[in-house]
Formats: C-alpha cells, structure tokens, sequence
C-alpha cells in the first residue's frame, strides 16, 4: 500500500496502481476515455491530465505509477485546462448527430463534455468524414461509424486482450486513423458486442439493439442470465413491459465486465408470451379458460391418480432453468405432499464461457460452463432427483410404465421437446399438465398449458457453476392473466394445504435456509447474492468498482481458439 | 576553419568507398581489431569503451543531443538484467525534414557505421544489432547489406570474432517511411513489428525496449563518432568541439535558399555566419530573413537572431532553438513565412501518428487553419487562434515530442512574422465570420470552469 494525497485528501492505495485509480479512491473522478480497468494502460486520450508534484510537465494520471507519498493536483487550474484542451480536440471533428446516436444519454463524450468542455466551439473547419466507414457492419452485431471514433482503442484491446482474437485494429495515419478489422476478417468472436460495450462513444454499437429505445426511457432490473450455469450477473433494461437489451452487471468474482454474445442476445427472447391464459385440452378440442378450473383440473387428475394408482403415479420434471425456489416447491409438493417423484433434466448443449482469471474456478483464463441451463446445483439442492438411470422418465422413456399425471414445469425443459419421438414418450402419460410461455411441441399436445413469465418477470435465485448463489429481480410485470412459476405452483398446492399462497420467493428462501445445501446463512438482501447494481451506462460499468482492488494480476493469452468457437 | 580537416566526411568522394578493401585501406577496422585482440585478455572491456566514449563528451547527433555514454550506462548489469540480451538499435530512419547526412555516411562510407555499431556493441555487450533503415533509402539499405554480408565474410562479424569470444550479428531492417518511426520509441514498436506508435515512458528504451529487453537507440552519426573517438582518442575529439559540452565534428545540413546546399563538416560550434559563408552565402547576394537550425521541428530564428550563434546544442538553445539533426534551413527575403509554416504544418499534419487526441487532432487543424489563411480565407481571430491551439497541444499533452516539434514553427515563426499573417488576413476574401473572437470566449470558459468544475 502507497499513501497518496490527491487535491489535499490522502488515501491509501494498492502498490501496482496508477495516479487516475488514486484519484478515483480519494473520490476524484478524473474524466477519461482509453482507460479501463481491465486493458492495458495506453495513455492515448490524453484526457486524465493531472499535475504531479516533482513532474514539471502535465501528466495522463493512468500512465503515472504511484509512489508512495506522491502529491496529485487533479483539480489545478493547469489540469482543468489541459483537459478542457483535449476535449475541445475531441469535438471538432466529432458529428453533432447526438440526436440520431444511440449511444447518447450513456456516452463518455457527453459526460466529459459536460465536465470539461468548452461551451463554444471555436474551429470553423469542415469536419472530418470517412465516406465507406461509416454505419457499416463489421461483424455480426457490431456496426462501426468511424466519424464518431475517438481512437481509444478500447474495442482493439479488447479483442486482443479479452477475447484474445484480435479482429480490430488501426487503419491509417494521423487524424485519417480509423479503427476497423483486418483485411478479410469481421469482429466475431463469442463476445464481440464486448467491444460496443466498452466503446465509450457511439463508433461501435450493438446492431440489435440500434434504434430502438432512448437509453434514458429504459428501465433496469438486475438479474442473472440463464443461458448456462456460468450465472453472468445482466441488467434486464426494459421498457413498458418490453426487454430492450441485457448489459452486462459488473462482478469480479464471475463474469467481471462481460458477456457473450449469446447470452447477451437471449434478452430478444424474453418478449415471447404465446400463452396469455391458461388452456385445456379436452375430447371437444381446445380452450382458454380461467386460472381456478385449471388448477382444479390438475388437482382433479391427480387425486383420481392417486385414488387408482397410489403413490408414485405422479411425476413432476423439473428444469435447470426453475429458480431455486421454484424447484423446492416443486420437489415439496411432488415428492412430499402428492407422494410422488420430482425429477430433472439438464442439457449439456454447447459450452460457454467467461474471461475471468480471478474467479474461482476459473481454467486457462476463462471461466467455463458446464451445462446449458443456470440452475441444475440449485435444483438438486432444493429436491429435485436428476434423471439417470432408473429414474422414472427414463423408464417412461424407455418404454416402461408411464405415471398417471406428467407434471412438467417448464414446457422447454430440454432441447429434445423439438423431436416428436420425445413428445410422443412423454404424451404416453394420460394427463399431461405444462408450464409454457411460447409454444413448442410438448404444449401442442399437452392436456393443461399453464401461462407463465419469463425470467424478466420473476425473481428468486440461482446457483452457478462455482456453487454461488446469486439472486434475479422483477424487471417486467407480466400479462395480466400470466402468473411465474412461483405462483402457479403455491396456488396448486394450497389445493392439498401444502402452501400459503402469500409466500414470495424472499420467505421461501429463507424457509430453504436451513435445508438446502448452500444456502444456509446467507441473506437475500446480501451483496454476495444480489451482486453489483445496474450501472449508468456500459461504458462507465466498472464505476461501481472504487472499493475493488484495482491492480489487476497479468492476464496471460491462451491462443485464440480456432473458428472463435467455444471448445 | 580552412585549416579543418574532415573527419566524418574523410571519404567521401574517394574510389570505391563503400568497399571493405578500401575502407582497410584507409585504417578501417584497426579499433574493431585492437578491441577484439585485447577483449580476452581483459586489455579492452565494455567499460573501458564506455568510459572513453564518456570521457570525449560525445552528444548525440540524432536530435536530442543527449550524452551517448550515459545513455549506455543506463542499461542495467548484468547482475540486474539477468538472461535478457541487449540490443542496440542504429537509427538511421532520417525523416526529419531538410536532414540528409546520415544518407550520406550510408551511401558512401557504410563501413565506418558498422565499425562505430561493432563498438558501441562492445561496450554495451550486444549480441544483435539492428540498422532500422527509412523505408525509401533503398539504395542506402542495398549498400549496407552488402557492407554487413563484406564483413561477415572477412570475420569481422558473426561467431567468436579473431578468437576473441566476441559474437556479434548485424541485421539491416526496412521501415516504412513514417516519420515517427525515427522517435526511439516508435522505432522499437515498428522494428517489433507493431505500428510505429511511441510507448509511453518509464520503462525506457535502456531498461526495457525491443522486445521487453534493455535497448540502445544511437543515430547514425553518432556511431561514426564512436568509431573516431576509439581511433584517436577522446582528448582529440574534445578539442574539436567549442567547450567542454559540445564536442567533436558536426555534419550539417544546409538547404534553402543559399548557394551551395548540401553536408557541411564542421566542428561542433562553428557561429552561423562562418557555416553561411561556406555555403556560398545566401542565394543571389539576397538578404537572409529566417533561419530553422535544426530541422522542421526547431522554432525558426529570425536573421537577428542566429547570425552570431555558435551551432551546437547548447549555442543554439540558447537562441531558444535547437540544434536538433543539425538541419539547416536558410530562408531569405523572398521567403512567404505563411506559406512555408503552412507547408511545414501540412507534413506534420500528415505524420502524425494518430495515438494522442491533442496531436492527432490539433496537427490537421493548424493545418488547415493556415491553408484558408494563405488561401485568403482567413479572419482576424484566425492569427491569434493558431497561437492558442498551438499552445494547447505540447509540453506534456503527448506521449512522444512530435507535439511539440509540430508546434515549434507556429509558435515561433507567427510572432516573429505576425505582420505578414495579418496581411494575408486583411486581403481576405471572406472577411469576418459572425462569430466572437476566441480571445472574448476564453475569460468566460474559464469562469464557467471555475463555477462548474469545482462545485
């Protein structure tokens, strides 16, 4: 640790920092562009000017180790100025079109305009173009508009340092430089809207998501992506019941800065809602109808189940991606309350993964999933029986004796629902009860569909590969007549008395805590579990970070994988 | 001066000088030779080098100006730098405008480079050293290489040298042609094979450099000295010099407007007016108007200020110029200064390399400020704005000096000419623009900073 006094305040900092990240701990934002606490420090922007004592010259405080007892002026007059200098650099060649960019309203240019511009713009010359790099495509969801690039080389060092596959790099000289892929290749790799992500201007945006909403009408909720069991913290960013986009929630200990592209884009699928109320399907065909008879339906079938077959004829299938709430209401009611058994598929499906060498578990850099779904530990935990060998639904799979009442609470629980061979072994059951958002096979044939929300529309808690527990809020009310999981499965079993159908997904936790594995003494409210807040904009994500150390250990590049799949 | 006698220059125009034969001929090699006879019997070491190059006062001749022999020192022992290898680096990327020597001392007398880079390896016990050639010297890199392939072959590079245990290997590198790559920093990114783009210092070149290992960029000229200075001695080299500080011979560039332009030898010191009047004096007997002693990148002097200044580095600054590559440009009273600050902004604007915001974009807009000027498109405020963008660019808001060296000729030569900017902006076509005066903005930015920045 290094004592150093930044504009008369001294704060302690870890060895290994620079003057900037001093700053920020002695809580003096010094406006910059090319740093990021994850890159190499470049100095290009030329923005953090400070003054340090024993420097006669005006210093970029992220190229300044620090010493211990250095004395930082951040705020002199001759700082203020040098930044005001390189702001006004910085505009006269950048596009006045804030009003068509999207990036306005979460752009670095903005806000360090605002913090050290000048009020006036003093040239008088045509302003730079770049006629054929502009709003063109460089990769499948990164569109490029090199008028309004600053030349941080932020997106450059991501891919090189990051993502390891080093698409971007300098075309050209002087103030003609411009950032754009080498000759043949397009920015792809399994995260490249990374690079929109730390682009602090609007040069690189994420296609997707181009033009579609004001960025200051969104709203934010956080949660956890459920596209693997890597657990990536997301912001839902949401607007009048629609998901607009995800962005990544910073979180050292997992995914730090980023997410993939294909977690990223599942936010697209949130929107989906087939089923607005709930269906019976009978001998007379099918029919929406109200909450009360379905459940009551399903309460009906599985009594006479259990009249004419006893225990055991009733199975429920969970999924990985229930929370884990969900799933210990379904293992209670199923394998406790209705004798039954409760069980669980998971996919293994194609792999992904996150850079973070810091984070536990972490291998060659990166942190890997192992399965295609967020939740499977947490399911087990709360109950659920993962289906192997003599498991029921291999054996109704198999050919074997089917159970009375096939329960299955996530209609989408495998991939294998798209085969029809699949289907039919499941349809073998006489009553088949599923909880469905969007159609698919199972749902066209099942007896009872049950509308339910979408991840943006629940709240409870996932476990991730590293066994961390990590909480996902509301982000959108649901249809009206939609219900989560959580509810449908309360209202259906206070049907035997099993449950208060006032419980939330917070007082199941707190009922789990004592026999889960993993979750007891932890707090829903604790920061360990809710992790950081959504933050402003992706490009200023990491300023949630002050407390974080700052000093990062060397990263060290595996090579980039062949055809940027995940392996 | 008559009485001078080259000795940079002492070969040129000789037969066959690029030849090793004629080069052995003439003395060549004998220091090569001497050091390497007496480097196993602990006769020469890597410190005596050093200590004799120290002790000649040997400045460097690439811009700078910085002394050679404490830029070898700071290479780290071996005791510090472990397994890592040294590299010493000759820059021979001469890109600076109106500087033509080191093309000279390549085309015509390549040997005495590498025997001054034999040396210098010595002393800093270098295994590989690299010429970074410009990418246009074409000519120049075919020569070396064939001076590098003459003393392979006469075992004055390679393995074990005359028995001595001495290894050595020369390799000629192409650059591209930019302008930056000739900043040491640029140099060692570009010989890397990354973008000439300058690194941020510390860690310098002599700690860690090409490829993270402990560096010596060295000038061209710089390296004949050497070769000079463990020949005769470094008491022989300091009497050349005006003092103490500046010493040995000096080659000059001289161009523009006098009569006989071209490489001048010269001892380090010697006042302008001596160096005019070798040159033939000014073109056509005409009056001399401005000076830039050192390159496009020294403020230009004005005929006042320069005629008794003697030309070395502390002479020169100070005049608050500098002496730079030595590259002299005489500019006489025909001269349009706007024009020729233009021109000088243009080739600045153009090798920027683009890494540092204030340079990148401040370099095309005193660009294209002077071009509507001279294009008579220019406005009252245009005159004092040039100052003010100037003035917002150098001084520590770049990571390299480029910055400042684009500025050096608007900050010098619109003060010392103001007159002629003004009338070029009172003819203009397009006279005033609606708009305040940089000058009426600048006291209430600077309010409106101090309200809103500190709130």
């Amino acid at each position: 640790m290094a004592k150093v006094t930044v504009d008369g305040r001294t704060v302690e900092v870890p060895d290994g920092s620079n003057a900037l990240e001093a700053c920020r701990a002695a809580g003096v934002d010094v406006p910059h562009f090319c740093y990021h606490p994850r890159l190499s420090v470049v100095g290009q922007c030329r923005m953090c000017m400070v003054e340090v004592e024993g420097m006669p010259k005006i210093q970029a405080s992220c190229t300044v180790p620090i010493r211990d007892g250095m004395v930082i002026h951040a705020s002199s007059e001759k700082a203020l100025a040098a930044r005001n200098a390189t702001m006004e650099f910085l505009l006269i060649n950048h596009p006045l079109d804030c009003p068509i960019c999207d990036q306005a309203g979460e752009c670095k240019l903005q806000d360090n305009a605002f913090a050290a511009g000048l009020p006036v713009s003093r040239t008088s010359e045509p302003r730079r173009q770049f006629p054929g790099y502009d709003r063109t495509d460089i990769g499948p969801h990164v569109v490029a508009d090199m008028t309004r690039c600053i030349q941080c080389t932020r997106c450059i060092r991501f891919c090189q340092e990051i993502a390891g596959t080093g698409e971007l790099t300098f075309i050209e000289r002087g103030g003609h430089t411009i950032v754009w892929t080498h000759e043949g290749r397009a920015l792809d790799n399994e995260w490249s809207a990374c690079a929109a992500d730390v682009c602090p201007v609007g040069a690189l945006t994420v296609k997707e998501f181009r033009f579609r909403k004001r960025v200051w009408w969104l709203e934010k909720a956080s949660s956890v992506c459920d596209g693997c069991d890597v657990g990536c913290n997301v912001s839902i960013e949401h607007r009048d019941r629609v998901v607009h986009r995800y962005l990544p929630r910073v979180n050292p200990e997992v995914n730090d800065f980023w997410i993939c592209d294909y977690g990223r884009f599942r936010a697209e699928g949130l929107n989906g809602q087939d089923f607005l109320r709930p269906v019976l399907r009978g001998a007379s065909g099918e029919r929406e109808t109200n909450w009360g008879e379905a459940l009551d339906s399903v309460k009906g079938a599985v009594d006479a189940a259990l009249a004419e077959a006893g225990e055991g004829s009733v199975l429920a299938l969970g999924s990985a991606r229930l929370s884990t709430e969900e799933s210990w209401l379904l293992a209670r009611l199923f394998g406790e309350t209705l004798k039954g058994r409760a069980e669980l598929t998971v996919d293994d499906g194609e792999l992904r993964r996150i850079r973070n060498p810091k984070a536990r578990g972490s291998f060659e850099g990166f942190l890997k999933g192992r399965e295609a779904a967020p939740n499977s530990r947490g399911a087990e935990a709360a109950g659920l029986v993962r289906a192997g060998k003599d498991s029921a639904l291999e054996k109704l799979l198999a050919g074997g004796p089917a159970p009375r009442v096939l329960y299955v609470a996530d209609a989408a629980f495998t991939y294998r629902v798209k085969d029809p061979e699949y289907v039919a072994a499941l349809r073998r059951a006489p009553v088949l009860v599923v909880h469905a958002r969007t159609r698919n096979a199972l749902t066209d044939v099942a007896d009872v569909v049950l509308p339910v929300a979408s991840l943006a529309g629940k709240e409870g808690t996932f476990v991730n590969v590293q066994g961390r527990v990590q909480r996902f809020d509301v982000a959108i009310v649901p249809p009206p007549v939609v219900r989560t999981d959580l509810e449908v499965l309360l209202h259906l079993g206070r049907r035997w008395g099993a449950f208060d159908t006032r419980w939330t997904a917070r007082d199941i936790f707190e009922r789990m805590r004592g026999s889960v594995d993993g979750y007891a003494g932890l707090e829903w409210d604790a920061e360990s579990i809710v992790g950081a807040p959504p933050s402003v904009s992706p490009a200023a994500a990491y300023d949630s970070l002050l407390a974080e150390p700052l000093s990062l250990p060397e990263l060290v590049l595996p090579a980039a994988p062949a055809g940027g799949g995940a392996k | 001066m008559s009485d001078y006698q080259p000795v940079l220059l002492a070969r040129l125009g000789k037969k066959s000088s690029c030849a090793l034969e004629t080069y052995v001929a003439d003395g060549g090699y004998a220091s090569w030779k001497k050091v390497l006879a007496g480097a196993k019997s602990g006769e020469w070491t890597p410190a005596k080098v050093t200590d004799l190059v120290k002790a000649s006062g040997l400045r460097g001749r690439g811009g700078a100006g910085f002394p050679t022999g404490m830029k070898w020192t700071f290479v780290p022992p071996k005791e510090k730098r472990g397994d890592k290898p040294v590299y010493l680096l000759c820059n021979a990327d001469e890109s600076e405008p109106g500087t033509f020597k080191d093309r000279l001392l390549i085309e015509t007398d390549p040997h005495q480079i590498l025997e001054g880079m034999m040396l210098a390896s010595f002393a800093l016990e270098v295994k590989h050293a690299y010429v970074y050639i410009r990418g246009e010297m074409v000519h120049g890199a075919e020569i070396l290489n064939a001076a590098v392939a003459e003393a392979y072959a006469a075992g004055l590079l390679g393995r074990d040298l005359l028995g001595s245990g001495v290894d050595l290997d020369v390799t000629i590198h192409r650059g591209a042609g930019a302008y930056i790559c000739g900043e040491e920093t640029a140099l060692i990114e570009s010989i890397e094979g990354k973008r000439g783009h300058p690194r941020i210092k510390p860690p310098f070149p002599a700690v860690s450099g090409a490829w993270n290992a402990p560096t010596v960029v060295n000038n061209v000229e710089t390296l004949c000295c050497v070769k000079h200075i463990l020949d005769r001695g470094p008491d022989w080299f300091k009497a050349i010099g005006r003092n103490d500080r500046n010493t040995g011979p000096k080659l000059y560039c001289v161009s523009g407007h006098v009569e006989k332009p071209g490489v001048y030898e010269a001892p380090m010191g010697i006042l302008f007016k001596d160096l005019l009047a070798m040159c033939g004096g000014v073109k056509g007997g005409r009056k001399l108007k401005a000076v830039i002693p050192g390159g496009a990148s020294a403020p230009m002097l004005t005929a006042d200020e320069i005629l008794e200044v003697p030309m070395d580095f502390d002479g020169v600054a100070a005049a608050k110029s500098m002496l730079g590559s030595a590259a002299v440009v005489v500019m006489d009273e025909t001269t349009d200064m706007p024009k020729a600050v233009t021109n000088i902004s243009k080739f600045f604007a153009h090798e920027s390399c683009g890494q540092c915001t204030p340079c990148r974009e401040g370099t095309p807009w005193l660009n294209k400020m002077l071009k509507r000027i001279v294009n008579g498109e220019g406005r009252q405020a245009d005159v004092d704005l040039l100052l003010q963008v100037a003035g917002q660019m150098g001084n520590g808001m770049t990571i390299c000096v480029f910055a400042d060296a684009a500025i050096a000729p608007v900050l010098s030569a619109v003060p010392k000419f103001r007159a002629e900017f003004e009338a070029y902006v009172a003819r203009s076509k397009k006279p005033g623009f609606d708009e305040p005066a940089p000058s009426d903005i600048t006291p209430k930015v600077a309010e409106r900073m101090a309200e809103g920045m500190h709130s």
